[in-house]
C-alpha cells in the first residue's frame, strides 16, 4: 500500500468515524492528516527529464577481479529534490566500493557523477536502464523514470590449462593437427610397411626389412595425425549438480569444459558445445580463437535447469558425424547409461569426464560414522555405475575436485611420449 | 574516480525517531490512564516498547501499523470524551514517527559526501512545523471545551524546550 493511499484511509476513516459519532474532536483530528497531506500534494515532484551515461572499466573479466562503473545523471528539466537513483544489479555481481543506488538532489539543467566498484562471479550482465524514482519532501507522490543505459559486463569463468587431451575418433577431418588418423601417410609415429614408391624420402627407407627380400625395396609408413570433430556435453541438470545448502558441483564441470574446450581447440580441432542445462543450448562448431570466445561466452551463462534425463539430446548429424568425438561432462546421477551406449551404437568415440559427488558431498557433511557409510554406499554405486560406463566402451575420467583439474586429467588423458608409448607396446608384445 | 564511503547512518532521524515514538505512545497512556484505566495503559507502553523495538532491529513496515493503532486508540479516546490534547499528541506523534521511518529508509541510499545531515534537519523542520500545528490546534480545543490542564502545559512545554534546543543545536554547528 503507497503511503498516499494508507494516510488517504485513514483521514476518511477518522472523518467517516467522527460525523457518525457526530463527534467534533474526532473530526478535528483528521486536521493534522489532511495538513500532512496537503503540505506533500503542495510541491510534488516536477516531471523528470534525466538521460544517463555510462562508462565500465572492463567488459570481460575474470572472477574475482574488480570493474568500476561510473555513471553521468543530467537532468535537462527543473530543479529536482530527493531523486532516489537505482542500478539494478544481478545477484552474482557485488558492491565492493561505493554503491549502486543513491539519493541526490539534481539542480535544474546540471549533472551529478558517481562511481562504484563490482566483483563478481560468472555470469553476464546487460546494464540496460537506471531506475530513477523522484518524491515530494514528505515522500507522499512518487514519479518514476527508467532511464536507457548501455553497457555489458561478461564474468568469465575460471580456466584451467591443460596441455593435452588424448582422444582418438574413429573419424578424422582432412586437416592435419595432432590425432592419431589409423591411416599410413605423413607423420612421427610408425605404422606399418609398403613398397617403395617414386618420391619417397630415402630416410623413410626400411633397409633392415629390405635386406630380407629379393629386389625388393620397402618404406616405413607413418601414422597421420589430423584434427577431429569434438562435441562437448555439459550436463547443468539441477538433479545431479545442485546440492542441500546451495552447494553446487556445477562450477567445476564449468571449469572442466573450460579447460577441454581450450586444450582440444588449441590443437586445431573443431569443437562444438551442447549446453544441458537451464537452457538448452547449442554452440555450432567451429575452430581456433574465435570459436573459444563463444565457447566462453556460453559458459558464462550457464546455469543448471530442472531438465530431468537425456531422453531429449539428439545430436544433429550435420553438426557431428557419426565416428566423431563426443565429451560428456557430468557427475553422472544416474540415466545416462542408456544415452551414453545408444551413442556408441551410432559410432561415436565417447569419453565421460565427471565431477566426483560423492567426494563432493561427503566432504561437505563432515566425518561423522554416519556420513562415511553413507558414502561408502553411494562410492560403491558410482563404482558400478563408471564399471558399466567403461563395459560399453566409454572412456571414463573419474574426478575427485578436491585435486586441480589438470593435474587429475593429466594421468588419464595426456598422451604419453612416443618412447614411452613404443615401450608400452613392447612389455605387452613380451608378455604375449 | 570518486572515492566513496560507507552509507552513513543517519543519528539525528534516529534520535527524533525514538522520541517521537516515547511521546506518541506515552501521550496515550497517559490520557487513557488519566481516565482510570490501567490495564489498557501498560498494553500501550508495551506496544510503544514493542515499536521501537521494531525500530531498532531495522522491521521499518511496523511504523504503518503503528500509525493505525496510535489512530485508532486516539479515536476511540476521543469518542469515549478522554481529554483530547493527550489524544491529539498520539496520534500527531505517532505520524511524525513514520514520516521519519521512511526518511531513515530514504537516507540509507546516501553516501557520506551527500549532505545527509541537511537532507534530515530540512525536512524534520518541516515536519515539526506539522506537528506544531497539531499541537496548536489541540491546544485551542482543550481550551475551547474547557479540558486545559497543567500536565498538558508541562507537556507542550517540554516539547517546546525539546524543539528550541535542537534548533540551537543546529544554529550552531
Amino acid at each position: 500500500m503507497s503511503r498516499i493511499a494508507l494516510l488517504a484511509a485513514l483521514i476518511y476513516f477518522i472523518i467517516l468515524a467522527g460525523v457518525g459519532t457526530l463527534n467534533g474532536a474526532m473530526v478535528a483530528l483528521a486536521l493534522p492528516l489532511v495538513l500532512y497531506l496537503l503540505a506533500g500534494l503542495w510541491r510534488g515532484p516536477e516531471e523528470m527529464r534525466l538521460t544517463a551515461e555510462r562508462t565500465i572499466s572492463a567488459e570481460r573479466i575474470a572472477p574475482g577481479d574488480s570493474v568500476t562503473v561510473d555513471l553521468k545523471i543530467t537532468n535537462h528539466g527543473e530543479a529536482l529534490e530527493q531523486v532516489l537513483l537505482h542500478d539494478p544489479l544481478p545477484a552474482f555481481l557485488k558492491v565492493i566500493q561505493g554503491a549502486s543506488s543513491r539519493l541526490v538532489d539534481l539542480p535544474a539543467h546540471g549533472s551529478l557523477s558517481w562511481s562504484y566498484t563490482l566483483q563478481g562471479r560468472r555470469g553476464s550482465h546487460y546494464f540496460s536502464e537506471i531506475n530513477a524514482i523522484a518524491e515530494d519532501h514528505l515522500g507522499l507522490i512518487v514519479k518514476r523514470a527508467l532511464l536507457p543505459t548501455s553497457g555489458q559486463l561478461l564474468v568469465l569463468p575460471s580456466i584451467s590449462r591443460v596441455r593435452h587431451i588424448a582422444i582418438q575418433p574413429r573419424q578424422t577431418r582432412v586437416y592435419s593437427g595432432v590425432i592419431p588418423a589409423h591411416q599410413g601417410g605423413m607423420g612421427i609415429e610408425f605404422f606399418g610397411l609398403r613398397e617403395y614408391q617414386m618420391g619417397d624420402s630415402p630416410h623413410h627407407i626400411n633397409w633392415r626389412v629390405s635386406a630380407r627380400q629379393d629386389g625388393v625395396i620397402y618404406s616405413n609408413e607413418y601414422e597421420q595425425e589430423r584434427v577431429a570433430d569434438v562435441g562437448i556435453v555439459l550436463d547443468g541438470r539441477r538433479r545431479v549438480n545442485d546440492f542441500s545448502g546451495g552447494r553446487s558441483i556445477f562450477e567445476d564441470s564449468v571449469l572442466a569444459a573450460v579447460a577441454v574446450s581450450s586444450s582440444l581447440l588449441a590443437e586445431g580441432n573443431r569443437v562444438g558445445l551442447f549446453i544441458y542445462g537451464k537452457r538448452n543450448k547449442w554452440t555450432s562448431p567451429g575452430y581456433g580463437k574465435y570459436q573459444r570466445e563463444r565457447i566462453m561466452q556460453d559458459l558464462a551463462l550457464a546455469e543448471t535447469g530442472e531438465t530431468q534425463n537425456f531422453k531429449s539430446l539428439i545430436i544433429p548429424r550435420r553438426l557431428f558425424p557419426p565416428n566423431s568425438q563426443i565429451i560428456l561432462i557430468s557427475p553422472l546421477g544416474g540415466g545416462e547409461l542408456n544415452l551414453l551406449s545408444q551413442l556408441r551404437t551410432r559410432g561415436f568415440q565417447l569419453m565421460v569426464i565427471s565431477p566426483d559427488p560423492v567426494s563432493f558431498e561427503a566432504r561437505a557433511l563432515g566425518d561423522s560414522p554416519s556420513v562415511k557409510l553413507a558414502a561408502r554406499i553411494a562410492r560403491l554405486q558410482r563404482e558400478v555405475l563408471l564399471r558399466e560406463l567403461r563395459h560399453a566402451g566409454v572412456q571414463v575420467v573419474n574426478w575427485d575436485v578436491a585435486l586441480p583439474f589438470e593435474q587429475a586429467v593429466r594421468a588419464s588423458l595426456s598422451r604419453p611420449p612416443a618412447f614411452l608409448r613404443a615401450i608400452q607396446r613392447g612389455r605387452g608384445a613380451g608378455q604375449r | 574516480m570518486v572515492e566513496f564511503d560507507a552509507v552513513v547512518e543517519a543519528a539525528l532521524t534516529g534520535f527524533a525517531l525514538v522520541f517521537s515514538i516515547i511521546i506518541s505512545t506515552g501521550s496515550l497512556a497517559w490520557g487513557y490512564g488519566s481516565m482510570g484505566l490501567e490495564t489498557v495503559p501498560r498494553w500501550m507502553i508495551a506496544f510503544g516498547a514493542l515499536w521501537l523495538v521494531s525500530q531498532w532491529r531495522g522491521v521499518k513496515w511496523f511504523s504503518a501499523p503503528g500509525l493505525f493503532l496510535s489512530l485508532l486508540f486516539a479515536t476511540i479516546g476521543l469518542w469515549l470524551s478522554f481529554p483530547i490534547g493527550w489524544m491529539f499528541s498520539g496520534a500527531i506523534f505517532a505520524l511524525f514517527a513514520w514520516d521519519i521511518t521512511e526518511l531513515r529508509k530514504k537516507s540509507h541510499f546516501m553516501t557520506a559526501r551527500d549532505d545527509v545531515k541537511g537532507l534530515e534537519r530540512r525536512h524534520i523542520a518541516r515536519v515539526s512545523f506539522l506537528a506544531l500545528g497539531g499541537l496548536l490546534s489541540a491546544s485551542l480545543l482543550m481550551l475551547w471545551w474547557r479540558q486545559w490542564t497543567n500536565e498538558w502545559g508541562n507537556f507542550l512545554l517540554g516539547v517546546s524546550l525539546l524543539g528550541i534546543t535542537q534548533i540551537i543545536a543546529w544554529i550552531n554547528k
